[in-house]
């Protein structure tokens, strides 16, 4: 694992090797974007520390860390610096970057984990022997242990601490040790300093018991010392990583293999990684494109939910573009392959994804901020409460800097934001809700207004055609069959719900959001489907969509289910104290069809993107907090401007790109669910950080008056930095 | 009790050859995923490797 991946070595890193997880925000040549896993990362200080060192290269102009879910963003230019040099500095400084595509970040997971496990096996088992050996000295009546024994059994002490300082306890020192050379203070430098001290002073006092370093030993508190913090590290690793988890299941679309066609006919199956532009590949019936192109040979259906979130398959011939992701039907398509990894229209999407993952939210950053200062603070009191000992007893000054050392580590507070924001967001992805940008927990405590769409978020996407008419002396049956082929061109869902697949002779088409489409027939005439007041002055207010040319208008009513759980999910949230409010660019018949269905008082029908992003202007200006919940391309602006926004997992691309959280479930129960987690997350986070504090109040001054003796003082930090895991864990339930 | 003499340092012994046992079944990846394992009986042969 230690090597960079191949093809990285050479100094002209060539774009192929970097296109799996590398993008070129101002075209190729310019600044390179490229997105890596981090091992070996294992408390929030790391991120910065990685930061500040990249950033010291020549070549990289910016690199961002995400703490919670150990990624790196990378901006360099690869005509300044290679990239293997970029890695290399990385991995001097203690950490493995490899490039994030799915499968080796996996394999990157699986070695902390097994790591991990064994770190925190060798020092909980060996601190149990330690305890053991130990106990003799604690309950043994004055003379009932020979001196020799005594000392047989601190041997043993000492040789089982031996492998729990030099093995598990590695993280620490190392940490401690790249924190120090660039010359900042995380938690890992007290912890380690208190290790050191208390493994030293023990050591002489087993040696030689009548020197300078007291005569009493600490290597039970010590073992586990290490033992209570690698568990706590274990479960914020486990949080970590079932939150890469959840975001891998989503970004798993592709296929695992693809068939290549040689140019002699034959074909081979070959990772997706290899594939170069221009290559021609076989998919089959049910499999997943592995990469854009355009269709070459056959023909058949093709489900893109992923790309347009219409489930409804469609038809692909010689010529016509595939994305990557999508799945095909039925037949066999031969694809010339145009884009591959990183530029495919489906990894887009997943990068927009982790770019959100990358930034970190603020609450972290001062958390951050505090717990450097604190170090600082810490050491220097630990020192001057040495040497002010060292002036009253000079035996006990050593105990006393060991006590003020290892009680104030700032692990608690250093763990209280990412525990509590991680586990938040893992429980929300089990019901569906996938988050996006972590800061929205806490921007979600503050809404009191949810606005909902209507098509395709409180309704189902499927629409039917229940009724259509026509003014006398026009044959609407006719009509329909020319709407039912324009209808083809569009991908709103009322188009869609007229759509039976066949196709007329359009030019010009155009389709304006929140109105319709309009179009050219074959004799020049321009027809519009869409809102019936954009289709004629005087629309019939029984109609909820319309097809006409001047006077020849088909009236058309389209019937909507509301989801199932949509009832529920606006009592929820009425029950919670909130309001709801229904934003619909539809007619005005049909909004109030669908408000009255679910008990909604507010609500605002034929409303335009533009007037849209104007009503939820007026709501802020008025004091209210807006969630949006949208799925629409008309709901992309209004998504932008709410603070906070949920796009519906089936919803077009431009929606889900401005979200926060995608609702890939389509569930709205989730909604309610999601404002509820967010308030206790708030809560817990609130109680990790009064925790963190009010425990360091109380044992400072006891630490430094000396009544603390290292075992109380070791147990209680550990215990601190569990119970803030610990309680960030109730979010999960 | 001279006896213990000789346990107290067979026991540290033991204990540190637990410990190489546990560390060699880790990394052999005995404990990587117990789903996997428990799932196993249930994939065809030549999948389950």
């Amino acid at each position: 694992m230690s090597a960079p991946p191949p093809g990285l070595r050479a100094a002209d890193a060539d774009a192929q090797a970097l296109a799996p997880f590398t993008t070129w925000p101002d075209g190729a040549g310019g600044v390179a974007l490229s997105q890596f896993q981090v091992a070996g990362m294992h408390c929030a200080a790391c991120s910065g520390l990685i930061e500040a060192l990249l950033n010291k290269l020549p070549g990289v102009e910016a690199a961002s860390v995400n703490a919670a879910s150990a990624r790196l963003a990378l901006w360099w230019r690869p005509s300044q610096v290679a990239l293997a040099d970029v890695l290399a500095a990385l991995q001097a400084a203690g950490y493995r970057a490899s490039p994030d595509v799915a499968a080796p970040a996996r394999e990157l997971r699986r070695q902390e984990k097994r790591q991990a496990l064994w770190r925190l096996f060798v020092a909980g088992f060996l601190m149990m022997q330690v305890m053991m050996l130990a106990a003799p000295a604690y309950v043994a009546e004055a003379g009932e242990l020979s001196a020799d024994l005594d000392r047989l059994l601190r041997w043993g002490s000492w040789v089982l601490t031996l492998p729990v300082m030099a093995f598990a306890a590695g993280p620490f020192f190392s940490g401690a040790w790249k924190q120090l050379r660039s010359g900042r203070l995380g938690m890992d430098v007290p912890v380690t300093v208190g290790l050191a001290v208390t493994f030293v002073a023990s050591t002489g006092a087993l040696f030689d018991p009548g020197g300078a370093l007291g005569h009493e030993v600490y290597f039970d508190s010590l073992t586990m010392f290490v033992a209570l913090l690698l568990l706590a590290r274990w479960f914020e690793l486990g949080a970590r990583h079932r939150a890469a988890d959840a975001l891998e299941a989503v970004a798993g679309s592709l296929p695992t293999t693809a068939e290549r066609l040689r140019d002699d006919g034959s074909s081979e199956r070959v990772p997706p990684e290899v594939l170069r532009a221009g290559d021609r590949i076989r998919v089959a019936a049910g499999e997943a494109f592995a990469a854009d192109g355009c269709v070459l040979a056959g023909q058949g259906f093709v489900n893109e939910a992923l790309l347009t979130g219409e489930s409804a398959p469609v038809a692909k011939a010689v010529g016509d573009a595939v994305v990557a992701g999508s799945i095909s039907l039925d037949g066999s398509l031969v694809v010339a392959v145009q884009r591959v990894g990183a530029d495919t229209t489906a990894q887009g999407i997943v990068r927009l994804m982790q770019q959100a993952q990358s930034q970190r939210s603020s609450a972290g950053g001062v958390v951050e901020r505090v717990a450097a200062g604190f170090t600082a603070g810490v050491l220097l009191l630990a020192l001057a409460a040495g040497i002010g000992w060292w002036w009253i007893d000079p035996s006990r000054a050593v105990a006393v800097a060991v006590a003020v050392l290892i009680v104030t580590c700032p692990c608690a507070l250093t763990l209280a934001a990412p525990a509590a924001w991680l586990t938040a967001s893992g429980a929300l992805a089990r019901r569906g809700l996938l988050l996006a940008d972590l800061s929205a927990l806490e921007r979600l405590c503050d809404v009191d207004t949810v606005v909902f769409d209507k098509t395709g978020t409180l309704s189902e996407d499927r629409l039917q055609l229940r009724r259509h008419w026509a003014a006398e002396g026009v044959d609407a049956d006719a009509l329909l069959a020319m709407a039912r082929s324009l209808a083809a061109l569009s991908r709103h869902p009322h188009a869609q719900a007229l759509a039976d697949g066949s196709s007329g002779l359009w030019t010009e088409v155009r389709e304006l959001a929140g109105r319709g489409v309009e179009a050219r027939d074959a004799n020049g005439l321009v027809w519009r489907l869409g809102a019936p007041a954009w289709v004629r002055a005087n629309p019939d207010p029984a109609a909820r969509l319309a097809f006409g040319c001047g006077d020849r208008v088909l009236w058309l009513d389209l019937a909507e289910a509301p989801r199932a759980d949509a009832a529920e999910a606006v009592k929820a949230l009425r029950a919670q104290g909130r309001r709801v409010r229904l934003l619909s660019g539809d007619q005005r018949a049909a909004v109030a069809r669908m408000a009255a269905a679910l008990d909604i008082a507010h609500w605002r029908a034929g409303a335009t993107p533009e007037s849209k992003l104007a009503a939820v202007r007026e709501w802020q200006a008025a004091g209210e907090r807006v969630l949006m919940v949208g799925d629409g391309i008309n709901d992309a602006p209004v998504l932008a401007a709410a603070d906070v926004r949920i796009a519906m997992g089936q919803g077009a691309m431009l929606a889900r790109s401005a979200a926060d959280a995608l609702l890939l479930s389509n569930r709205l129960m989730a909604v309610p669910k999601a404002l509820t987690l967010a308030v206790k997350t708030r809560r817990v986070l609130r109680q990790n950080l009064a925790w963190a504090a009010l425990y360091n109040l109380a044992c400072v001054p006891l630490a430094l008056a000396g009544w603390l003796p290292p075992l109380a003082a070791g147990i209680g930090m550990a215990c601190s930095s569990l119970f803030v895991v610990l309680n960030a864990q109730r979010l999960n339930r | 009790m001279d006896i213990l003499y000789l346990l107290i340092p067979f026991s540290v012994v033991m204990v540190l050859l637990i410990v190489a046992v546990f560390g060699w079944a880790v990394n052999a990846g005995q404990l990587d995923g117990f789903e996997k394992e428990a799932e196993r009986i249930l994939l065809v042969e030549d999948q389950g490797a």
